[in-house]
């Protein structure tokens, strides 16, 4: 898509003012940890996205990009704080600037913006996985596989795909959990319908042959057939409003049975072995207090994923990414899936439970109804408030929380208060009290009642026909979602576990060459095995070494990014990504990188100079920088020979020889590692590394010398004169820049060691400073001013060479 | 198995998971009404809220 040609960073989190010109090639940033090299991977990031994820992710806290993007001391001038990159869009041709500022961190300033332009920065501006650190890139490695996939998802931005396979199985789980209170508002409408018509079995003929026979006493028509259209009561006469409502006696008779037989269940065994078993279940989430927190929490995140619909909070009203939001929540959700999934055990022994109270609660709502149509009226109080309690129960059933609360309802479910039975007990009294109705009217309240209840029950039907037409299309949509999306997906790992297997087998070659790999996709899920030196498959952590799981985790990384960004895989920022790789297998990954990915810039970052040293040498970078330390003040300062210069003679001026002698001591003694790596100079080696000055640059000294014997020896072979006085004379000003310098006597001559310096004056320092510029640059190209280096870096030395070409001299002997 | 390029040749893996999604839920006797809510929502409008969803997959379906 791009490659980026430099970079300007201002007032920018650990930055105060930073050019970096990467010519758009490859390019390491080094320095110790706090020098600032994370502080330019942001800067990438946030000018190609907006967002930088270190400051928006996961685990971030109260930490925001708007409030601690820019520098500390800029923090409250946000549009002070700002990036600006210059870019290359090779499918474009074109050279374009971008520029953002922290206080508008959504707007890119870009120049030229037309549309094709603003159509590449927008696929980079989705593609935040162009910057990976070493943290993002483990978790995919070591992640379950569910997390995994969310990860790998998100790496390949095929969260979209999951977030619509997630949306799809939601909208079905919820269109199914809706039929169970339908169901039981269809059987209760049934039952009241059968009750009403006196027959055991809801049939069309059944239902004709009851209403006809009622109808007949009215000597109204028969009905033949019975459509949505037609009512039973058809041709009957309506009820002159005077009169008085009567109770259908019958009717309410039937009523108060099923009432007694709804109270008769909820007092049962079975009932109360329910409630037993319910209450042990939920006493043992209550009684574990992290449980009983997490039940808490999990059913507070899943109630609030349900709320974020307009990108805000729906606790606090911090407006946030509304995906992003969502898929905050989410992950705590997932972190409590068991909790969640003892939630719905309960939830699940809760529900006949529920079904008994909604029956219950019906059945005493409508003989309730009678009481008041009774002369004089029964006293029901009794048993309108138990309706009212089980309405409650149900209510607090249903949301389960709190859990102490809940128990305490269980517990008193099976119990009927004596009052309530008193009650319909003198209803059904006063009712079979009632004189009997004439034929006709009890026929009349037959056909009322029935109609009524019949298209009750209809509507119930037509209800539940809905929704459950519903909950099949959604299944049906979900389930075929879910089979085509792994379908597309295990064809895409599929490729990308081949791959991947290849790219690791290449930089495990020396022992994993015929290395295996398993990408397995299934239901969101992606399971991720590896052979482990021919003995099986098995998750990456189980027996490979960290190194090897990192050098796994770049190789996954850039198998996926190959494969999903194709010829648009052109740039990519690795950030300390290889820190447990041993050096032979870093070499590896430069030959890898390069071979592989020719096409796309790398911006790396390490702590480790050697493996900085690696990428020169393998010619993988075609530039670096290397930070020697930072302040708040100046933020990152550089190795740059200028700028070191100049710092240790404004020292110098001001009087401070003690710094300037120090930094020129910390400089040696990083520009000697180098020159001794560059001149394959042999030093007493270090199992720590650690190297001084005194054992350094006396050492590059010495070799440097003796490339030039063999240079001269070399040329006498072949009978250059011309070539050997030029060396000649190249070799004796070199032994005069470092006699000038001292620095051979350091081991002899304690006087001039550099452990002295501290003690010079400001005027007896100037030479010293003097003479190391001198001899250092005697190691460098006069035309390049970089350092020589010997070549190969291996093997037998054949050259003397500089980075332009324009250094080259020969050390290899005519055969005799 | 190839993914349909951008213009910038990078593969829309989320365009292809969904059309392949159109095509199989057409095939397996969805109704066009919803093979063509579920694309406006999923390849036109790019919508991918479970409200969005929601609408595309419980819309009224027309009377047979």
């Amino acid at each position: 898509m791009i490659r980026v040609e430099s970079i300007a960073i201002r007032e920018f989190r650990g930055i105060r003012d930073l050019t970096l010109d990467f010519k758009g090639k490859s390019f390491a940033i080094c320095g110790p940890n706090g020098t600032g090299k994370s502080g330019v991977v942001d800067a990438l990031e946030f000018v190609l996205t907006g967002n930088v994820s270190r400051l928006s992710g996961e685990g971030t806290g109260d930490i925001s990009l708007k409030q601690h993007g820019p520098h500390v001391d800029r923090r409250n001038d946000p549009d002070k704080s700002r990036v600006t990159v210059k870019v290359t869009i090779p499918s474009l041709s074109k050279t374009v600037t971008i520029e953002r500022n922290l206080k508008t961190p959504a707007d890119a300033h870009v120049t030229p913006s037309d549309p094709a332009v603003l159509e590449v920065l927008r696929q980079v501006r989705a593609h935040p996985e162009i910057v990976l650190s070493r943290r993002e890139l483990i978790k995919y490695v070591l992640a379950t596989p569910g997390k995994r996939a969310e990860e790998v998802q998100a790496l390949l931005h095929l969260d979209q795909v999951e977030q619509v396979r997630v949306g799809l199985q939601k909208i079905a789980n919820n269109c199914d959990k809706q039929l169970i209170p339908l169901g039981t508002v269809v059987t209760q409408a049934r039952e009241n319908l059968l009750r009403a018509l006196g027959v055991c079995e809801l049939t069309k003929d059944n239902v004709l042959a009851a209403a006809n026979a009622q109808r007949s006493i009215l000597g109204l028509p028969a009905i033949a057939d019975l459509t949505g259209s037609i009512s039973l009561k058809d041709g009957m006469a309506t009820p002159t409003p005077a009169k008085p409502q009567r109770i259908p006696k019958a009717q309410a008779l039937a009523d108060i049975r099923a009432a007694r037989e709804a109270l008769t269940e909820i007092t049962s065994v079975t009932t109360t072995a329910r409630v037993a078993d319910v209450t042990a279940d939920l006493t043992a989430l209550a009684n574990d207090p992290a449980v009983a927190a997490a039940v808490k929490r999990e059913a507070f995140y899943a109630t609030g994923m349900d709320l974020i619909e307009a990108g805000a909070c729906p606790l606090c009203d911090k407006r946030w990414d509304l995906d992003g939001l969502k898929k905050h929540v989410q992950t705590k959700l997932d972190h409590l899936k068991e909790v969640s999934g003892r939630r719905i055990a309960a939830e699940t022994k809760i529900a006949p439970l529920i079904a008994a109270l909604r029956k219950a609660q019906a059945a005493i709502n409508t003989v309730v109804g009678y009481a008041a149509l009774a002369a004089p009226p029964v006293a029901i109080e009794a048993a309108r408030d138990y309706s009212a309690h089980c309405g409650t129960a149900v209510e607090r059933l249903a949301a389960l929380l709190p859990l102490a609360e809940t128990i305490t309802v269980l517990t008193k479910i099976p119990i009927v208060p004596q009052a309530v039975l008193d009650a319909i007990g003198a209803l059904e009294k006063t009712v079979a009290a009632l004189p009997e109705p004439t034929k006709q009217d009890a026929a009349r309240e037959w056909l009322t009642v029935a109609q009524e209840r019949l298209e009750v029950w209809r509507e119930a039907m037509r209800e539940q026909k809905v929704a459950k037409e519903q909950a099949q299309r959604a299944r049906h949509v979900s389930d075929i979602y879910a089979t085509t999306s792994d379908k597309v997906l295990a064809g895409i790992y599929a490729a990308v576990e081949k791959d991947f297997a290849s790219l690791y087998g290449f930089i495990n070659r020396d022992d994993e060459d015929k290395f295996k790999a398993q990408l397995i996709p299934s239901m969101g899920k992606l399971g991720f095995d590896v052979d482990f030196y021919g003995r099986g498959l098995f998750p990456p952590g189980a027996y490979h070494s960290e190194g090897h799981q990192d050098g796994m985790g770049l190789c996954l990384y850039l198998a996926l990014m190959r494969h999903l960004q194709g010829s648009g895989f052109t740039f990519a920022v690795l950030d300390d990504v290889l820190m447990s790789v041993d050096a032979g297998h870093r070499r590896e990954v430069c030959t890898l990188l390069k071979g592989e990915f020719p096409n796309t810039q790398f911006i790396m970052t390490t702590h480790d100079p050697i493996w900085l040293r690696h990428m020169r040498t393998e010619g993988i970078i075609g530039g670096r920088v290397q930070f020697r330390n930072w302040s708040v003040d100046q933020g990152p300062t550089r190795w740059d020979a200028r700028d070191v210069w100049t710092e240790i003679e404004d020292y110098r001026k001001e009087n401070d020889v003690r710094a300037a002698a120090a930094l020129l001591r910390h400089y040696l003694e990083y520009e000697s590692a180098e020159l001794c790596h560059r001149l394959r100079a042999p030093v007493e080696f270090r199992g720590d590394a650690q190297y001084q000055l005194g054992e350094l640059l006396p050492a590059a000294i010495r070799r440097m010398r003796e490339l030039y014997r063999h240079a001269k020896e070399a040329g006498n072979s072949w009978n250059q004169k011309e070539i050997v006085e030029q060396l000649a004379a190249r070799e004796a000003k070199f032994v005069k820049l470092a006699a000038t310098s001292n620095a051979e006597q350091w081991q002899v001559n304690v006087a001039v060691h550099y452990n002295s310096w501290d003690n010079l004056s400001k005027e007896d320092f100037a030479p010293v400073v003097n003479a190391f510029r001198d001899l250092l640059g005697g190691f460098t190209c006069s035309d390049c001013n970089d350092y020589l280096r010997v070549s190969p870096d291996r093997e037998t030395p054949e050259s003397v060479r500089c980075e332009c070409g324009k250094t080259n001299i020969n050390l290899r002997k005519k055969s005799a | 198995m190839t993914t349909s390029p951008t213009p910038e040749g990078t593969p829309d893996v989320p365009a292809q998971v969904f059309e392949e999604f159109l095509q199989a839920l057409g095939a397996a006797g969805a109704s066009a009404e919803l093979v063509a809510r579920l694309r406006k929502t999923l390849l036109e409008d790019r919508t991918f809220s479970e409200r969005a969803l929601k609408e595309a997959v419980l819309a009224e379906e027309p009377l047979p």
